[in-house]
């Protein structure tokens, strides 16, 4: 069924909107804070440095209450939530060092609701915002629910905090509300535009039930509320010090430094690169359940002198499915590897560093699209492959660079392997979960060492894999085992980072099994790309093998370490699939790796007999692609590499001995 | 001035664009792959890493898509995408006055 | 005549307190003398006696026990210099340690380091694949069996390890807290197999859930236990040698220690030893001072630490991080929050002006030691601020140049920032204290405290140059400088008065309430194996005294918050009780209304903590009273406040002060290993034991 468009949901599609052009909509309604350019030019370096400093502690203060707080496995292990300070027109500040793609879209939505909200309902103090729908921002898809708070000193609307953190379930069809057969955003959770949930300091139970209605775990998604209510709570008494302290004058004018600052040193460095254009694709295989396709987002960065362009011309249009993202998703998509690799010495303040961004995208495409789109996937999904196209677009760039250079990173784990588990734990309580182990993805190659094992993801610059205890005694499962994957990571001069495997079965559940979703592409071509004749990671491998001898391997005092021993029937999974696990069922995910870095053939051979040592690479990898044949003992045998290499580089290239004497 | 484009490419004043490891020349700063010897063939020569053929996944086929230094065979890029889409994977640096 | 004695023996030095239980000590500093430790160690000893006027057999008799903290486990772990040791893990899991749950890869680093992703690498493996073997055997979450004991399959890895070059091994098995039997049977098989290797089991070290902390925490007990073992024999056995009838204890990170026959078992436990000493001391001294609630700072030349008492107790964590793996060691929790006066400042790419974290160390130091540092640091600024006077510096073993530390100043900050020097060393002063006023700020709020209901204690070469000025930042009630006799040696001190300490801990995760019964029976098996152990240490306590917590959380939360429980078994009112004690504790760390008892509780681990009271307490010295005002030795310019600017300073010779002298700001107190500035608006009072007491009179 086409997606039919929506009539009045332009009202909802955001884009962002100048301060001047905001104060003027917001006119009377709100009396927004300003300050003089003059005391702006009159900040002594001391005052500046002490307040700037102060204002790190807090959006750090305001993740660690978020962190500690929070009942969401996905919020305190896999990091995926932020925080940060807006001055009085959004625009951030400073942002937390959390999930760096939420960083791109708090703004948007604080913004939005100054234009909309500022009467009916109006905007006053002790007021707290809720959020969740990504064409006005805050997050990049409705599981990631912001709750943004204005800050009033002496009467004047002085600054906006906020803090979102993905929610494991809104409801929607499949639990995790990533519906995997959704055709459009009406089989998933309803997005909410920004309501007004806490008023003058107090929680609105009829606003509440609303929001917590639409969840199968209401009393966690309640416990987050409350989290997100907390970090606002400090960041204000925080903010509220400081300016008694300093002066709100002299605090409004450090935060006006703060992104000249990041703008003017952002734009320093890119006048340091090459003026050129580099342009790079990215693709998803599946867009719901059933489907075949395979998408594209292409993507060509230019940068003349400090600016830089990012232009999505040649993009597919977006899709019958869930993986759309919209223009939040875009923004990002393009902010963590932005952050990571070119600001990693520069202050995070992107309302800086947006000014030196521009972006060329077409309303209706995959990762800009038009309600009623599906985007229950946004985040990992268009706004992902958005990442790492960007990647390699901005890896080029910075790999003309004698120093630069030194902070790119190929493309890492190419998506997030989504593995949801549902139904009743060992204590007959319901229960809701995303498993987190493919946090632990590799890390693209870098030009100057390999990627990280098992590092992370480049969104996320910190993050966490539960320990498969505590999964254990949380949720009614069992794991074989967890461990890292050879030959995952990107083969080349230097490897990508590789990514893992889990391997469990449901395990004491009152019901004797558990309700499986899994949305992971990568699995008809690898989604992490390598650079400067580096390869692919590997494909992502997700694999049920249904009615196995796992139990009377156990019995016989055995653990299988490998699908084969398992016997039973073996289903290798499509990108999405929805089921149902059953007691001698064993569900294997093996998650994704770094992209590599320069041609395998010129990898040291003691790197590579280290990494078969190491089983980040087999002997038959060693042998085939990086042409490192080892003795029985592991060892180099010079010559045989020697050998094996010249005829690796003629059969590769598709040529034979006889050819390459006709060339030379 | 010598500018390294990357690992195996540099590009020179003339615009010209060589490959580092054996000087030979490969293009210009418009088109730095211009003269790279390129192959396509099945996702699986690439190695183990593709776990399993693209045709369980997806309909239209996908190939590994390789570029090759004519005269060294050093790889200078690789990429894994589907076979109807010709290659975006370019890049071009302004030569300096 | 009974002694105690306190040796600490740091990389540098070795600090040696000796006191009776009629009150005379003794203090002395020597070099230390790797790599040979105990050359140091059996030296100082000497040394002492030599003090006190006894012959060394004398001392050695009439010693009850030496309590002895080394730096020498930390930097084993640190360099890497450690034994070879093989690891046995449940099959499917070895890859735990190489994981690191992700989080390894930027563990411990500080936030600019974290933002600077690419950079960030995971630390070298723990143990190399070679010598990691899987065993077939489950446990399951329950504690039931699920696959057995493959005896014949570990039979062939331990040989195998053996063969490999391991010296030790560390076995650790999912869920082995909860049932111990397969470790206990891997075990025996090593004694049967290879009878002289040191194991250790993961359930005896940490019997704590989360297999990657565990492991992590077990390799690394056995790469130092060994080790420890080695050097700890034979200085006991040259001890009786000499004469010595007392106890042998180790200092831990806990804040207490352990007979030195029960270190070498739980060696992990050590590694925080150099920093405990301090805290200890500090906990003594505000027993002796009645005061509650401390934040301890220790300003070096290199790091910033700083720690608190609560309640007249060091707080502690459960968990530390080195070399950025995840560690189960129950610590005084001391934080690393900054450089010290070492701290270059420098201007960033934005043109603003910093302070830290890069420090210039010992080596080259700040410009004005003039061993080649070029760049300004923070105690290049307090000598041109007048605090440091160049011809006092280290009691005039050093000297100083103003002229380096001006040219430093000048060349990388006054002059591209278009300030004078004064302006630009002014604004460093001022930036590293807002800077540690902040970070010191944070460490006492997010344990749930506020600043001010704290006195503050400034310990180090460059904190008391600093302290009144950030503290006054904090709001805290009053700043103590420590500058007694024992101040030169406050570690050793702290060392000498310490007491046995001892935790055990299990965890057997539940919903929370579990059964009454359940919950007494864990509390009941732990305190039972704290009393073996108590007996084991062969002293004579004072008293001992026990306490309870258990961790407990909101269902699925990422970290547990420890909570008291009482030491008499409970009821089920009682049970909730705790509960409701677990809300309230929460609401003060997260704030009111953040606790959410729908969600569910869920208790994870029960803990134990034993202190064993030594029945001699060394008290610190007295100085002599004093009459009248306090005479200045000299007055000369300073710096130390950015609203006064320069003022003409008293200042004073710490040897000239007496108990009851009183002293107002602007002034500078030269003692012979630290200086004080005290700003105008202070006042300082010097206490019956020498130390220099700090109070604000306006803001």
């Amino acid at each position: 069924m086409p997606v039919i468009p929506v009539a009045g949901s332009e009202d909802f599609a955001n884009v962002p909107t100048s301060p001047t052009e905001t104060r003027r909509i917001v006119g009377d309604a709100v009396r927004l804070h300003d300050v003089d350019q003059s005391v702006i030019d009159n900040l002594d370096p001391l005052t500046y440095e002490v307040v700037r400093h102060r204002l790190t502690s807090v959006t750090e203060e305001m993740g660690e209450a978020l962190k500690r707080m929070s009942g969401s496995v996905v919020v305190t292990d896999c990091n995926d939530f932020d925080a940060a300070i807006m001055d009085e027109v959004g625009d951030v500040v400073q942002v937390g060092l959390y999930n760096t793609e939420l960083a791109a879209s708090l703004d948007m939505a604080a913004n939005w609701t100054l234009r909309h909200r500022a009467t009916r309902p109006g905007i006053g103090p002790g007021d707290m915002f809720l959020c969740n729908d990504p064409w006005v921002g805050g997050g990049l898809h409705q599981n990631d629910v912001s709750l943004f708070a204005p800050l009033f000193i002496g009467g004047e609307l002085f600054a906006w905090t906020g803090a979102v953190a993905h929610q494991v379930d809104l409801g929607g069809v499949s639990p995790g509300s990533w519906s995997v057969g959704a055709a459009d955003v009406f089989w998933e959770s309803t997005p909410i535009p920004p309501v007004k949930i806490v008023e003058a300091g107090e929680i609105r139970d009829d606003i509440e039930d609303m929001y917590l209605r639409r969840s199968r775990v209401p009393k966690l998604v309640a416990l987050d509320l409350r989290a997100k209510i907390g970090a606002n709570n400090v960041a204000h008494d925080r903010l509220r010090a400081l300016c008694e302290k300093y002066g709100a004058p002299t605090v409004k004018a450090v935060m006006r430094r703060v992104l000249n600052d990041a703008e003017s040193r952002l734009r320093a460095k890119l006048r340091e690169l090459p003026d050129g254009s580099w342009s790079s694709v990215a693709h998803q295989d599946s867009a719901r359940s059933g489907d075949r396709g395979i998408y594209k987002i292409i993507c060509t960065l230019t940068k003349s002198d400090d600016q830089l362009v990012f232009d999505f011309t040649g993009t597919d249009p977006q899709v019958d499915g869930l993986i759309n993202c919209t223009y939040a998703g875009l923004r990002g998509g393009i902010m963590p590897v932005l952050l990571t690799t070119v600001c990693g010495d520069i202050p995070w303040a992107p309302g800086g560093l947006y000014r030196c961004v521009e972006i060329i995208s077409e309303p209706g495409t995959i990762n800009n699209c038009t309600f009623p789109s599906g985007i229950g996937k946004a985040s990992v999904a268009s706004a992902w492959a958005t990442t790492n196209v960007v990647t390699e677009c901005l890896a080029g760039m910075l790999d003309a660079h004698p120093e630069h250079r030194q902070r790119l990173m190929s493309v890492c784990c190419g998506t997030w392997d989504f593995a949801l588990l549902a139904g009743v734990d060992q204590r007959g309580s319901g229960f809701v979960t995303m498993l987190c182990d493919s946090m632990a993805g590799g890390l693209g190659a870098r030009t100057h060492s390999d990627g990280v094992d098992t590092g992370g993801l480049a969104c996320i610059p910190m993050g966490r894999v539960a320990d498969v205890e505590m999964n254990e005694f949380s949720f009614p499962m069992l794991y074989l085992w967890r461990r890292e994957e050879a030959d995952s990571g990107g083969p080349g001069r230097y490897r990508g980072g590789v990514g893992a495997s889990s391997c469990f079965i449901p395990y004491d559940s009152p019901l004797g099994g558990v309700h499986l979703v899994v949305s992971a592409p990568g699995k008809a071509l690898p989604l992490a790309g390598g650079l400067s004749g580096g390869l692919p990671a590997g494909t992502q491998h997700d694999v049920l093998l249904r009615g196995t001898t796992v139990r009377a391997d156990f019995a016989s005092g055995r653990i299988p370490s490998t699908l084969g021993e398992l016997g039973g029937q073996t289903e290798v999974l499509p990108t999405h699939h929805e089921t149902d696990l059953g007691a001698s069922d064993v569900y294997f995910t093996h998650w994704q790796g770094g992209g590599g870095y320069g041609d395998p053939l010129l990898r040291e051979p003691e790197a590579v007999a280290a990494d078969v040592i190491a089983h980040k690479v087999t002997r038959d990898a060693a042998n085939e692609v990086y042409g490192v044949p080892l003795t029985t003992d592991g060892r180099v045998d010079e010559a045989a590499t020697e050998a094996r290499r010249s005829a690796l580089r003629l059969s590769r290239a598709g040529l034979t001995e006889a050819r390459q004497e006709i060339n030379a | 001035m010598r500018l390294f484009i990357d690992d195996n490419l540099e590009q020179h004043d003339n615009g010209q664009v060589t490959c580092r490891q054996c000087d030979q020349v490969l293009g210009d700063a418009q088109s730095q792959l211009r003269d790279a010897r390129v192959t396509e063939t099945e996702p699986q020569t690439v190695g183990p890493s593709v776990r399993e053929s693209p045709t369980l996944f997806a309909d239209r086929p996908v190939i590994l898509r390789r570029s090759f230094c004519p005269q060294c065979l050093t790889l200078l890029q690789a990429e894994i995408v589907p076979a109807d889409e010709p290659s975006v994977r370019h890049r071009s640096l302004s030569v300096k006055p | 005549m009974a002694y105690v004695i306190g040796i600490d023996i740091g990389g540098t030095f070795t600090d040696a307190f000796a006191a009776s239980e009629a009150g005379r000590v003794a203090a002395t500093k020597t070099p230390s003398t790797p790599p040979d430790f105990s050359q140091g160690f059996l030296s100082v000893l000497d040394d002492l006696a030599d003090l006190l006027g006894i012959s060394r057999r004398e001392l050695l008799a009439d010693t009850h026990y030496i309590v002895h903290g080394t730096t020498s486990t930390l930097n084993a772990l640190v360099t890497g210099d450690v034994a070879t040791v093989g690891f046995l893990t449940t099959r499917g899991h070895a890859g735990s340690i190489a994981i690191m749950n992700l989080e390894g890869r930027y563990a411990g680093l500080g936030s600019d380091q974290v933002q600077d992703m690419v950079l960030t690498n995971k630390p070298k493996p723990l143990v190399p694949p070679q010598l990691i073997r899987e065993l077939d055997e489950r446990i399951d979450h329950k504690g039931a069996e699920v696959v057995a004991l493959d005896e014949a399959g570990t039979r062939t890895a331990i040989r195998e390890l053996v063969a490999a070059g391991a010296q030790a091994i560390a076995v650790s098995l999912l869920w082995s807290f909860r049932n111990d039997a397969h470790e206990r049977r891997v075990g025996q098989l090593i004694a049967e197999e290879a009878p002289d290797l040191y194991v250790a089991l993961s359930c005896d070290v940490s019997p704590r859930i989360r297999e990657y902390a565990r492991s992590a925490t077990t390799i690394m007990n056995t790469q130092v236990g060994p080790r420890l073992r080695n050097y700890l024999r034979p200085l006991e056995a040259e001890l009786r040698e000499r004469g010595f009838g007392g106890s042998l204890l180790v200092m831990q990170g806990s804040g207490g220690c352990v007979d030195s026959s029960d270190a070498p078992s739980r060696a992990i436990t050590t590694i925080g030893s150099v920093l405990t000493g301090g805290v200890v001391g500090c906990t003594r001294m505000a027993e002796a001072l009645g005061h509650r609630n401390v934040i301890s700072t220790d300003m070096g030349g290199t790091t910033f630490l700083a720690g608190l008492v609560v309640d007249g107790e060091p707080v502690a964590t459960t968990s530390t991080v080195l070399n950025q793996y995840q560690l189960n060691v129950p610590m005084v929790d001391v934080h690393t929050i900054g450089a010290g006066g070492g701290a270059i400042a420098w201007i960033d790419a934005g043109r603003n002006l910093r302070v830290g974290p890069r420090s210039a160390g010992a080596r080259p130091g700040p410009a004005c030691y003039g061993d080649g540092g070029t760049e300004p640091t923070v105690s290049d600024v307090d000598l041109l601020l007048g605090i440091i006077n160049p011809d006092n510096f280290l009691g005039g073993r050093k000297k100083l140049s103003k002229d380096l530390a001006a040219g430093a100043v000048r060349t990388h900050l006054a002059g591209p920032l278009g300030l004078s020097v004064d302006d630009a060393a002014a604004a460093v002063y001022a930036i590293q204290n807002a800077q540690t006023a902040d970070l010191v700020r944070k460490v006492v709020v997010t344990s749930g405290q506020d600043p001010r209901d704290f006195v503050l204690y400034a310990f180090g070469g460059a904190g008391p140059m600093h302290c009144a000025s950030y503290a006054a930042d904090l709001e805290v009630a009053e700043v103590v400088v420590p500058l007694g006799a024992t101040a030169a040696v406050f570690s050793a001190y702290g060392l000498a008065a310490s007491d046995i300490v001892l935790t055990a801990e299990l965890s057997s995760p539940s919903n929370f309430p579990a059964p009454v019964e359940e919950f007494n029976a864990a509390f009941a098996h732990l305190r039972s194996e704290l009393e073996d152990r108590l007996a084991a240490q062969k002293l004579h306590f004072a008293e001992v005294g026990y306490r309870n917590e258990a961790d407990m959380r909101y269902t699925l939360q990422l970290a547990e918050v420890a909570t008291p429980v009482p030491t008499e078994p409970v009821d089920v009112a009682g049970l909730q009780g705790i509960g409701n004690g677990f809300g309230e504790l929460y609401e003060r760390l997260y704030g009111k209304g953040s606790g959410f008892a729908e969600a569910g509780l869920q208790l994870i681990t029960y803990r134990t903590r034993a202190v064993g009271v030594l029945p001699i307490r060394p008290l610190l010295a007295e100085i002599n009273p004093g009459a009248g005002d306090p005479k200045p030795a000299s007055i000369r310019r300073v710096f130390l406040d950015a609203r006064r600017g320069w003022q003409d300073a008293d200042i004073y010779d710490y040897r000239d002060l007496a108990a009851g002298h009183e002293l107002k700001g602007p002034a500078v107190v030269e003692a012979p290993t630290t200086t004080v500035a005290l700003p105008e608006g202070c006042i300082g009072r010097v206490d019956r034991l020498g130390n220099l007491v700090i109070r604000y009179t306006q803001a």
